[in-house]
């Protein structure tokens, strides 16, 4: 690849390329997509960039980016890294404790943000940010009071930038060509499923030559449609919707909200999508949902298909030819379910479609390819990049793929997974500590636990420090056991315990309130609160069900024995989660210690006080029983 | 800190009986522009038949309501609304068989004048005044937050997100005076906390004058710069939000007084 290549560079050559022939992006704004042609889209870049210029960004400053996903992200991060700065992405949903803490060790000089929303939450804290220089906004909504002179309009900035062309023709141009491959483009900060999140830093390099791995393997055309809503502040995003689309011209699509992207989906038809675990997860779970709530005919006619699909899938995979009849009931099934199926889910258009940044149930990829979906599963991080995803025909549910051409695996004596090539990143920002800690000898550690298969499928099994072992010795794997838990319709999340001093598995779970209230209203089981309804009796035995469901699949010393059906849902605000919806172990296991005790008791209740704060500042206790239920009997 | 803007609406002697029973006695008050006023009392105290009077609704039996120096007190609800009064109601009245969007479309009904053949197939000029009157109606939908709801029936949504619509679609009409009748009832915190946003957003932004009656004495002291209070249909305060609270007639209605 040409060594000079940056994104910024990449835009202007789409742009010379296309020019006013193509659309760039479209954008759903009072109810009607807006189009963008990459002309339009290189001259928004070039006179924001100017804009910053002229507001004095110089290379080797940081702009924070946080919002949620709009052309207007796009346009800042590629403005900021023309001039040869630093874009740091934030999450839109963090507390203004977190983007304090996102703003004060990024050092950064310029904060690009969405809305009234997130502009509050950088007005409370900015007294404490010496660096903060400038705050632009592009949603002016609910801000025309605002009189705080850090405050400026993307509109305005763009202004500027028309005024400063005038008097340096030329200069952005200087500054594109300037620019270097090895420059840093971002800032991206590790979920921090353990402590404190730190900053990968991640080069043009980084970002285009892995993206380009990507491209190759599935041919990207400049026709196709993809639909933006991944948070850019994730490193996916940053390789798909940024780099991808430089690289094969497909055009972005930006959801008009949060609430509608689903909605959009639909409209748009993507052909390329990037969802979550969590995502995939819960639109298998709302199909199963609608389906236990649907008349007798159409329950049977789903079940029906869904066993052909099913098979005809495992036949493909085994390479073996399905008989005609097979072949004849899954067309039909084709027609009369899974068609009208995925035209409601938006995933009718679908040429692929792409999960990855954490572990899921290989029945959800199942599921799924099913349906006729081409569903492929990736493996990478913010340090890494993507180092493996699946191909075409070659899908494997248990398997993360083969591993990308310009990425080397190796394992560790223990098995961890070490990775070195153009992927992975220059090192955490200020923090050279870590950055020694996870390279090592140009390999880096990436924590993860796993091997490569006979196929040359990586199989990534669980996080190092996650994989634990009983008090009689046996290995297991929390993760392994808790993606097939949340296969469950009824249940949401889940943390399986264990541990050395432990004889045994044991379980929180988090049932999930809509499917099990629907389940609960169809049987006429009364119910006020979500801490009611999870300690009924019969909603306890609905769980013990699902998990001895998961537990014949499961060999015997990692089986699930005794749980607790908790009174409360994990939450990203409380930190239990993180903002990527991953669990934070050790700090659960920390606010639960008491109920995880009672697991490992002989009690079968206890009693907690849950803390409830009321609005004119008194703190009240709410106490409940609590039960805790064994599934499997002990042998004597 | 009175401003110092022209009077929109003022209510002189109003006067409204039903039978022998009388529900207002000798309302005055005056709204000046651009100013959130709120109407508070006790329940039954003529808080909604202020309003019931000032669209039409009621014919007082005395005295007399002008908005912006003409005289409405007999005219009809319609030609009231045209002349730029706009309300919600306490029980949210919308066509709940119709979206949203329709919803709100209907609402601009006194802005369209059609020609009936050019409507009918929807060429030219019809076509043309369609799309505005569909961007002003989006515009609304932007401005509360509706687009997730656009196309959904309103029967199947839930309470708060009506009130809401109802709101939309008294401003579709695009008022200069918009009266609210308890738009927080039945609300949960959050969805108050939304809607006393939106509120004050309508006010920023569109320069309206606004009547709030309104139970929630929190959400009143804090966005109205001006208090009435009634009691069994008199005017027993009028006054800031910081008077009001210190008014001795106002917590005897409110709190009763020792024997």
């Amino acid at each position: 690849m040409n060594p000079d290549e940056t994104l910024p560079k990449l835009l202007r050559k789409r742009a010379e390329e296309y020019g006013n022939r193509k659309i760039a992006m479209r954008e759903k704004k009072l109810g009607i997509w807006e189009e963008y042609t990459w002309s339009e889209y290189y001259r928004k870049v070039k006179y924001f960039s100017l804009g910053l210029l002229s507001l004095g960004l110089k290379k080797g400053d940081n702009v924070a980016i946080l919002g949620e996903n709009k052309p207007e992200w796009f346009w800042a991060e590629l403005a900021a890294q023309a001039v040869g700065a630093i874009v740091v992405g934030i999450f839109t949903d963090c507390l203004p404790s977190e983007v304090m803490f996102y703003l004060s060790h990024s050092d950064s000089k310029i904060v690009v943000a969405y809305d009234q929303e997130q502009i509050d939450k950088i007005l409370e804290i900015k007294d404490s940010l010496p660096l903060l220089e400038k705050v632009i906004f592009w949603d002016p909504k609910g801000l025309w009071n605002y009189k705080d002179p850090i405050l400026m309009s993307f509109d305005n900035v763009l202004g500027l930038g028309e005024d400063y062309e005038k008097e340096n023709t030329g200069v952005y141009e200087k500054h594109v060509d300037r620019g270097n491959s090895d420059d840093i483009a971002v800032l991206c900060y590790t979920s921090g499923t353990t402590g404190e999140p730190k900053a990968a830093m991640l080069s043009h390099h980084n970002l285009i030559s892995n993206a380009r791995g990507w491209f190759d393997a599935d041919r990207f055309k400049d026709t196709e449609d993809y639909v933006s809503f991944v948070p850019p502040a994730w490193i996916t995003e940053q390789l798909l919707g940024i780099a991808c689309s430089l690289l094969s011209g497909f055009n972005v699509n930006f959801p008009e909200e949060p609430e509608t992207v689903q909605e959009n989906i639909c409209e748009i038809g993507s052909h390329i999508l990037f969802y979550g675990p969590r995502l995939w997860e819960n639109l298998n779970r709302m199909v199963q949902s609608k389906i236990m709530d649907s008349s007798f005919m159409r329950r049977f006619l789903y079940n029906l298909f869904l066993k052909v699909a099913y098979r005809i899938v495992e036949e493909g995979r085994n390479k073996t030819n399905a008989n005609l009849i097979w072949k004849i009931l899954n067309y039909l099934g084709y027609w009369i379910v899974f068609r009208p199926l995925r035209n409601k889910l938006g995933l009718l258009r679908v040429r692929v479609a792409y999960l990855g940044g954490a572990a899921i149930s290989p029945d959800v990829i199942k599921y799924f390819q099913a349906i006729g979906v081409n569903i492929k599963q990736l493996y990478g991080g913010s340090e890494q990049g993507i180092v493996s995803m699946h191909r075409d025909n070659q899908i494997k549910p248990h398997s993360s793929g083969t591993v990308m051409p310009q990425v080397e695996v190796h394992f560790s004596s223990e098995g961890e997974i070490m990775v070195r090539g153009v992927s992975v990143f220059k090192g955490y920002y200020k923090n050279e500590k870590a950055t020694k800690e996870k390279m090592k000898d140009g390999w880096f550690l990436t924590g993860d636990f796993g091997y490569i298969d006979d196929d040359g499928h990586l199989i990534v099994i669980d996080r190092m420090d996650d994989v634990s072992e009983l008090a009689d010795g046996q290995k297991f794997s929390p993760q392994y056991v808790e993606v097939r838990l949340r296969f469950s319709p009824f249940i949401k999340d889940c943390l399986v315990l264990g541990g050395p001093h432990r004889r045994f598995v044991g379980l929180l779970v988090n049932m999930d309130i809509q499917n099990v209230g629907l389940w609960a209203e169809k049987r006429h089981i009364n119910y006020t609160t979500f801490i009611d309804l999870s300690q009924k009796a019969q909603v306890i035995e609905l769980i013990k069900q699902e998990i001895i469901k998961v537990n014949q699949t499961l060999p015997e010393w990692n089986q699930v024995r005794r749980f607790i059906n908790l009174q409360k849902e994990f939450d990203a605000d409380e930190a239990e989660l993180t903002r990527t919806r991953k669990l934070r172990r050790t700090f659960v296991e920390e606010r639960f210690k008491d109920l995880i005790q009672a697991v490992y008791s002989d009690q079968d209740e206890i009693m907690v006080e849950t803390p409830i704060l009321y609005r004119d500042g008194r703190k009240g206790f709410v106490k409940t029983n609590i039960f805790i239920t064994n599934v499997w009997e002990k042998k004597s | 800190m009175e401003k110092q803007l022209k009077t929109i609406l003022k209510l002189e002697d109003l006067n409204l009986s039903f039978g022998s029973l009388s529900a207002l006695l000798n309302v005055n008050f005056e709204v000046k522009q651009n100013q959130i006023l709120s109407i508070i009392g006790p329940n039954g105290a003529g808080k909604t038949c202020i309003l019931n009077c000032i669209n039409g609704f009621y014919r007082p039996n005395r005295g007399r309501i002008f908005f912006e120096e003409k005289d409405i007190t007999r005219l009809s609800s319609p030609k009231i609304a045209k002349l730029g009064i706009a309300r919600t109601f306490q029980n949210i009245q919308l066509f709940i068989g119709m979206t949203t969007v329709e919803n709100l479309m209907a609402a601009r009904h006194i802005h369209l004048k059609p020609s009936p053949l050019a409507a009918a197939i929807f060429f030219g000029w019809e076509r043309k005044k369609e799309i505005k009157h569909r961007r002003i109606v989006e515009e609304i939908i932007d401005f509360l937050d509706l687009e997730p709801y656009r196309k959904k029936v309103v029967g199947t949504l839930a309470y708060g997100l009506r009130k809401r619509i109802d709101l939309a679609r008294a401003l579709a009409l695009e008022p200069e005076l918009l009266l609210l009748d308890e738009p927080m009832a039945g609300m949960n915190t959050e969805e108050k906390e939304d809607m006393t946003r939106f509120i004050l957003d309508i006010y920023e932004l569109r320069k309206i004058s606004i009547i709030l009656v309104e139970h929630d004495m929190g959400v009143v002291m804090d966005i109205s710069e001006r208090i009435i209070v009634m009691d069994f249909g008199h005017k027993i305060a009028d006054g800031a939000p910081k008077e009001i609270k210190r008014n001795p007639k106002v917590l005897k209605a409110y709190l009763g007084e020792k024997d």
